[in-house]
């Protein structure tokens, strides 16, 4: 498990890794313009090719690449998402998409994807038995198919974790949810539609991600709030419960710091924010 | 006095060094670091709660891979490391003046590593659980002598005439039917492996087998009764299957200690309604003082495989459980040990008249209600010949492979099945 963290071009890791034992730079990373992780690979994309990298072992060429032609490499990268197709988190690692799905991003786990059009529309595929995949029944899906739930609604952004899916809806000033089951001890019951996941009091999601159990997003307000599983302290919450409501990380009110950004590892919560003068 | 940890620590290796942890390069570096971490921790003395953490990560993290893409597709190694989570929790738990609280918890432990987790260190979870088990029974002895006297005993004799004419009017009653001769699984006594064979097992035709297991100590030296079973599984954590039947939405599975099961679906403290039942459970594999209990018919020879290939399940419960119109891909002995089933069979034959569901998950299941048919949905279901009966303590019913059954038992039951090829 290691966490990339791009800067002057190129790429810093961190934690216990095969490649580098602490924070160092990937050589291999010089001059890269994005960067995306799994956990087995880390993919590098640079002007003219990306680049997919064995974290677990030590090999001198890239597990996969790809050259990036002038046309492809014009209209910006959103990694996992790529030309063509995106990066799976296991082997084979390049996945085809068909050009007619609009694809504008992709969130890839363990089990399942999920797809935002240009459109708007949602799409998922993968493994379905824990109702990650939004369309009411735990079967799985070959091909991505569109989540008839949320026709009409827009949406704006996707997140996946490891048994259920995350999607904020455009419009409106809610965010929609689909839900799998994430903790035995908090959701014994499956979810296979969407549901609306309350924040209140009500306001605006600007950013979403997911970990394995857990879920977190930020207002336009600058607000942090998460629901999941806390057992390692992911929910930034002074308890270590497990939650399924949404519930404002009191933390950063506390500390002044408005909350611009937000990802989550798999057991963690990673937050950037500004710090805010009181005037 | 040893204590439990010393008991514990005996069956372990004598050191770090000879303690085990191989793997492929399925399981990351970071996760092996992490065993490292924890075996380390079983030979030194360090301050309890990282031992706890430490054993609780590699638990949490291997519970995921068990937990991704299918059952089947689990690679073993996660099962394993799964197992070494379970036997570091309880080397946590118990190596320093453990709570009964904190014994119970060690015995659940155990189990979730027999039941999700894969044999580690020759199956070094069986030893100890039953080194906890015995644990537990010395500091339950003076406890329960007081409350469990008052339970009824329910023992295993075969019933009166009279009791059996009852269930069988019982039975009778509900179906709607009466039983008629032709009608009736055909009954042999003790018939030889060659007449079994020529009679029943090459034309593929039910019979109940009666005088063939008469012989099992759960009918002599310890005859099953729900004293004994607690007795011999009270704390142990098995699945059980809650709901009407498997077919129904509100169906589902739970983990619950044999003594939960008990309280809760049988004698029904609490005044529950539903049921529950612990059907289809490897129990013999996880107890072995349960497995010295029963024997394998010999009637399974007449098979091509191993004896390491026959499946044996448990199935226990109050009257009232049903396993819906199903069919299975291996030969079957049911053996009766408490109380009484009834039992009825549809030839693989008349397949088109019991109306399966489409579905992959269930395509060897029948829509049909056999106790109460929708004719209107189903109206071939009525020209469906079958065989019944009301299968006894001490009966062994022969279901060849493929062929429909239906079950519901009539009373308190504990059948044994063997699925055989």
């Amino acid at each position: 498990m290691c966490f990339p963290l791009l800067g002057d071009s190129c790429v810093y890791v961190a934690g216990f890794g095969a490649v580098t034992e602490s924070c160092g730079i990937v050589k291999e990373s010089h001059g890269c313009k994005d960067v995306f992780v799994s956990e087995s690979h880390l993919t590098l994309a640079f002007s003219d090719r990306l680049e997919s990298w064995d974290l677990q072992k030590v090999e001198k060429t890239p597990t996969w690449s790809m050259e990036l032609n002038k046309e492809s490499s014009d209209s910006p990268l959103n990694l996992p998402l790529l030309p063509g197709g995106y990066i799976a988190t296991k082997a084979p690692l390049y996945r085809s998409l068909s050009p007619h799905l609009k694809a504008k991003s992709v969130a890839v786990s363990a089990e399942h994807v999920m797809l935002l059009s240009a459109t708007g529309a949602v799409y998922t595929w993968g493994l379905g038995s824990h109702g990650q995949l939004g369309h009411g029944v735990l079967t799985s899906e070959e091909k991505p198919r569109a989540v008839e739930a949320l026709w009409g609604m827009p949406m704006v952004c996707v997140a996946t974790g490891g048994w259920h899916s995350v999607c904020i809806s455009g419009s409106s000033s809610t965010e929609e949810t689909q839900e799998g089951d994430k903790h035995e001890e908090v959701f014994i019951s499956i979810q296979a539609f969407p549901a609306l996941l309350d924040v209140s009091p009500s306001c605006e999601i600007m950013a979403v991600s997911c970990g394995s159990r857990h879920t977190a997003a930020v207002t336009t307000t600058g607000d942090l709030y998460t629901c999941g599983w806390g057992d390692y302290g992911q929910l930034g919450h002074p308890t270590l419960k497990s939650t399924d409501e949404p519930q404002l990380v009191e933390f950063f009110k506390k500390q002044q710091m408005r909350v611009v950004d937000v990802v989550c590892g798999a057991w963690n919560t990673f937050v950037a924010v500004v710090e805010e003068r009181v005037a | 006095m040893a204590t439990l940890w010393s008991k514990i620590s005996a069956v372990l290796p004598l050191s770090e060094e000879e303690f085990p942890l191989q793997f492929s390069d399925k399981v990351e570096s970071s996760v092996v670091e992490m065993l490292r971490r924890s075996r380390q921790l079983l030979y030194r003395e360090t301050a309890g709660t990282s031992r706890m953490l430490q054993a609780q990560i590699i638990l949490d993290y291997s519970w995921e891979k068990l937990n991704t893409g299918t059952w089947r597709h689990v690679d073993k190694d996660w099962r394993r490391v799964y197992s070494y989570g379970c036997l570091f929790k309880v080397a946590a738990l118990c190596h320093r003046d453990p709570s009964a609280d904190d014994v119970l918890q060690a015995v659940r432990t155990c189990d979730m590593a027999l039941l999700m987790g894969a044999a580690i260190m020759d199956n070094i979870l069986q030893v100890i659980v039953q080194i906890l088990q015995r644990e537990v029974r010395k500091s339950t002895e003076e406890e329960d002598e007081a409350e469990h006297s008052e339970v009824k005993r329910v023992g295993v004799q075969p019933h009166g005439a009279l009791e059996q004419q009852l269930i069988i009017a019982l039975a009778a009653s509900v179906t709607a039917l009466s039983p008629r001769d032709e009608l009736a699984v055909p009954r042999v006594k003790r018939p030889s492996l060659e007449s079994f064979s020529t009679n029943y097992l090459l034309p593929h035709k039910p019979a109940i087998l009666e005088g063939i297991i008469d012989h099992w100590p759960a009918f002599n030296q310890h005859p099953w009764s729900i004293e004994y079973l607690r007795s011999v599984a009270g704390c142990r954590t098995v699945p059980v299957e809650v709901g009407s039947r498997y077919t129904d939405e509100e169906w589902s599975q739970t983990l619950l200690t044999v003594n939960e099961f008990i309280d809760r679906y049988i004698t029904r403290k609490g005044g529950a309604k539903a049921v529950g039942y612990l059907a289809q459970h490897q129990l013999f594999d996880q107890i072995p003082e349960l497995k010295e209990d029963i024997r394998l018919p010999d009637y399974c020879c007449l098979g091509e495989g191993d004896e390491e290939d026959i499946t044996v399940n448990a199935w226990f419960g109050p009257g009232g459980t049903v396993s819906p119109l199903h069919q299975d891909p291996q030969h079957n002995f049911l053996a009766q040990v408490v109380g009484s089933k009834y039992i009825r069979l549809y030839s693989p034959e008349d397949t088109d008249k019991l109306y399966p569901h489409q579905s992959q998950l269930l395509h060897n299941t029948s829509q049909v209600e056999v106790e109460s048919p929708d004719l209107r949905r189903f109206p071939e279901f009525a020209e469906a010949p079958y065989l019944d009966c009301v299968l006894q303590p001490g009966d062994v019913l022969f279901i060849p492979v493929q062929h429909w059954h239906y079950v519901r038992s009539l009373e308190l039951s504990f059948s044994v099945s063997f699925w055989w090829s």
